[in-house]
């Protein structure tokens, strides 16, 4: 696995933020920018967890719902709320969380590999657990969850074609 | 070795030619020898000789050499072209564009001993004159005529293009000792030493009656290099027995120059996008002459002017917003001067911004030739199989559209030629048969008409049969015999844009598998353009393809829906209309209006869009249609036309079911782009468009 914002041989910045109250963090690498709540438009017929789309700069940029990605409990946006920009390869989506709570710099050995089973969240899309400083923090392979979501979206609209209107 | 940059100048200079020879094979099939057909190929054929040989392309040369050779026979009246010669010269040519494309890396290796003997074949039936002819150069030539130095243009064409090149043309001539036994074999020595340094492109005598060692003691040479005088001089001398040499470098005088300036305009403007960047060295070679050949054009890549399109995407977005604000500023503050100042930029600056877009899409442009050129040759190959007499008419060559709109219309032309061939018109004895002339007429036509290209394919043979496709509708299960009976001739008609759907007897290799129409209408319904078919039953079909100019900017038509926006391509409104509720009829589950007599199926954006549909007394209809097909989309509210940058949603978004895009508006609100064609599709579905369903059965 690549890490790109490595910024020493044995240290990483990972972004943290919050998804229902649990810490979460994604490599600083994937990461383009963090912007605030703004309109979304809604696309009909998309899958559940998808909010809609935003103009990023003149770019229709589609933003995903965590919670609703995770099949976490839905509770609304609040001032807190923010989406996250991440960019993997040709694909730039945006992901809504809770709050971003800061840029951490962490020993790349305080990275534990990902227990079999996490509250909420499966595995695959589990990078590992940062344990440091009495903090846990749990690593998101963005990758993953990216194209498994292009994987099923594609399968869901082959698999609509065959359902009958 | 040649750069890519010179080979490709090469190729695409190749291409030219190779079109020049494709058209003018047509007419010299259609015309006879005439004079100025058979210049013009003489010419093409010497170039693509000329050039290739440079550039090492032995294969080309060679076959390009015994083209030339036969043209020159031809236009001196010695040969006249025959049927059998011209189908050999079409097979030539096809040599040729293999050749090509194993240059390209996209064929395999070709060998053009086959033809290059069948060529000989004419010349030699032509008698044993040969020796006395002068191939490449025919002083009596009264058009081509000769200048001063004794060069045809076409030498001198390929000259210029030699010394663009970075070689020299020399006029080098040799003595052979007087007392010297073997003439043909010293004659055969410099040709292969000088073979090895570059390219004889003319000899005097001809380079046939020289190697047959026919020449007094001298003969001379027009030779490309890129070597000095002094250096090919001593390496001729170095041959036995050659007693003499001069080399001499040919310099074309401002009179020549002139001429291929007149010339170059006139290719300038053929090109449009795919313009000849010289290249650099050659500038600083031949200064004075590049820098006049290089005006007026570069070469770009298309995903610049594609990024550059984005951009103005982008000011026209900006523009919109401006208006909206100078509307509120107005509002608000009346006309003070600054308001005044205000829509004075803001007009200007909408004036920029649309003669920008306007530019930069005709950048993109190109002449819709690139695609029709190659149509004669298919129609004349098709219908001399099919043992068919077919005139061919194409108008409108040069009307430009978008190079992505190009790229993707030559399918469906072709299908749709291919049918006019094929199914259309009708052989000459039953045409005879009919009252008609043995004749048969295909008009291939292009123009533009209100901010669109339209495209039509007329021919005037024998129609459709609606009753036909009505029976077959019905055997197939398309529909009923009662709703056969009620639909009408052009509901009918749209069966033939059903997969599967044929109406050939039986299978040929070039029609008839029911493949065809429905990816026909596909593929002009993905650059959202439409496809309407009239036929009148032993008269003829038309086809009439409508395109917008470009794929980036449409205009739409805005609407809400549930508070949120969506954009209708004006190319599928038909026409919006207020209704009261009352109106709205139910058959057998769905809802329907009559509009001026004929039901119309209607259905609710936000219903068709899995929201909720609001009740209200009256609402606004959008009439959409594709091809034949109409439904009424009802809305909250229309919200007038505008121009709209469609953009993409993405590869993580996929494909999502009757959107087929989005767009970004004055405000920087997103809005979705309605796909009116699933729409329909999805809509019809277990009526009678079931594609799915038909494709299987």
């Amino acid at each position: 696995m690549a890490h790109k914002a490595e910024t020493s041989g044995n240290e990483e910045q990972i972004v943290v933020f919050e998804l229902a109250g649990q810490t979460y963090g994604v490599d600083i690498g994937s990461v383009a920018e963090i912007i605030r709540m703004e309109s979304i438009t809604k696309v009909p017929r998309a899958p559940e967890f998808v909010e809609g789309v935003i103009n990023l700069r003149g770019k229709i940029i589609p933003v995903i719902d965590l919670r609703l990605r995770f099949s976490l409990p839905d509770s609304g946006h609040t001032g807190q709320s923010r989406i996250i920009i991440v960019e993997i390869g040709e694909m730039t989506i945006g992901m809504i969380v809770d709050a971003v709570l800061e840029v951490l710099r962490i020993p790349y050995d305080s990275i534990e590999p990902p227990p079999a089973i996490v509250n909420g969240v499966d595995v695959i899309y589990l990078r590992g657990i940062v344990l440091w400083e009495r903090r846990m923090i749990i690593l998101l392979n963005i990758e993953r969850i990216l194209y498994a979501d292009e994987k099923k979206t594609l399968e869901q609209v082959e698999f609509g074609l065959e359902v009958p209107a | 070795m040649f750069s890519d940059a010179e080979v490709s100048v090469f190729l695409d200079e190749l291409d030219e030619k190779i079109q020049v020879l494709n058209d003018n094979f047509l007419l010299l099939e259609r015309e006879g020898d005439n004079l100025q057909v058979l210049q013009e190929i003489f010419r093409a054929a010497h170039t693509i000789k000329g050039s290739s040989a440079i550039m090492g392309y032995t294969g080309m040369s060679q076959l390009t050499h015994e083209m030339e050779n036969l043209f020159d026979k031809l236009r001196q009246g010695q040969l006249h072209a025959s049927n059998n010669m011209i189908d050999v010269l079409f097979e030539s040519l096809d040599g040729l564009k293999a050749l090509r494309d194993h240059i390209t890396g996209q064929g395999p290796p070709v060998d053009t001993e086959v033809l290059v003997r069948k060529l000989k074949e004419f010349l030699k039936r032509n008698g044993e004159s040969s020796a006395n002819d002068t191939p490449a150069a025919a002083p009596e030539d009264p058009p081509n005529g000769e200048n001063a130095l004794g060069f045809t243009e076409a030498e001198e064409d390929v000259i210029r293009e030699a010394q663009i090149r970075g070689f020299q043309a020399y006029w080098i001539s040799v003595t052979v000792d007087s007392e010297c036994q073997m003439k043909f074999v010293r004659a055969f020595l410099v040709f292969e030493t000088l073979q090895k340094y570059g390219e004889i492109i003319k000899s005097v005598p001809p380079a046939e009656a020289i190697q047959e060692g026919e020449y007094d003691a001298a003969f001379q040479l027009l030779f490309l290099s890129q070597e000095d005088t002094g250096r090919i001089r001593h390496l001729l001398l170095t041959i036995a027995e050659i007693v003499d040499v001069s080399v001499e470098p040919v310099v074309l005088g401002e009179e020549q120059l002139k001429v291929s300036l007149e010339i170059e305009p006139r290719r300038v403007r053929h090109e449009a996008v795919e313009v000849v960047e010289r290249q650099e060295s050659s500038a600083q070679q031949k200064g004075d002459e590049d820098s006049r050949r290089q005006v007026k054009t570069v070469r770009i890549d298309v995903q610049k002017l594609d990024n550059l399109m984005n951009l103005v995407g982008e000011l026209v977005i900006d523009r919109t917003r401006l208006d909206k604000f100078t509307e509120v500023f107005e509002n608000r503050y009346d006309s003070s001067d600054l308001v005044e100042s205000l829509n004075e930029i803001s007009n200007h600056l909408g004036q920029l911004t649309n003669d920008l877009q306007e530019h930069i899409m005709k950048a993109r442009m190109l002449p819709i030739a690139h695609v029709f050129n190659r149509f004669p040759r298919m129609v004349r190959d098709l219908a001399h199989k099919l043992n068919k007499e077919i005139d061919f008419i194409v108008e409108g060559k040069g009307t430009e559209l978008d190079r992505n709109v190009i790229e993707l219309i030559s399918d469906p032309l072709i299908h749709l030629l291919r049918n006019a061939v094929g199914h259309g018109v009708e052989s000459p004895e039953d045409r005879e048969a009919a009252g008609k002339p043995r004749k048969g007429a295909i008009r291939l036509k292009a123009f533009h008409q209100e901010g669109h290209i339209i495209i039509t394919i007329e021919d005037d043979g024998q129609g459709l049969d609606v009753k036909k496709i009505r029976l077959m509708a019905i055997e197939r299960g398309l529909i009923d015999a009662e709703t056969a009976a009620r639909i009408s001739e052009q509901e009918v008609l749209n069966f033939i844009f059903m997969p599967g759907f044929s109406l050939a007897r039986q299978v040929t290799d070039l029609s008839g598998r029911g493949v065809g129409m429905d990816v026909v209408r596909r593929q002009i319904e993905q650059i959202n353009g439409t496809v309407e078919m009239h036929t009148v039953p032993g008269q003829g079909t038309k086809f009439s393809i409508k395109l917008p100019l470009t794929l980036a900017i449409i205009r739409a038509l805005m609407v809400s829906s549930n508070g949120q926006l969506y954009a209708f391509p004006l190319t599928n409104v038909m026409e919006t209309i207020y209704v009261s509720k009352d109106e709205v009829q139910r058959i057998s589950g769905s809802e329907v209006i009559i509009v001026r007599g004929q039901v119309l199926p209607i259905v609710s954006l936000a219903e068709a869009f899995g929201e909720v549909k609001i009740d209200t007394q009256r609402m606004f209809m959008v009439i959409v249609g594709l091809g034949n097909q109409r439904l009424g989309v009802s809305v909250e509210q229309l919200l007038g036309e505008q121009e709209i940058v469609i953009k993409s949603l993405g590869r993580y978004l996929g494909r999502i079911p009757c959107i087929s895009g989005a767009t970004i508006l004055g405000d920087g609100k997103v809005a979705l782009i309605v796909d009116v064609r699933g729409l329909i599709q999805e809509l019809t579905k277990g009526v009678a468009v079931d594609e799915a369903g038909y494709a299987a059965g």
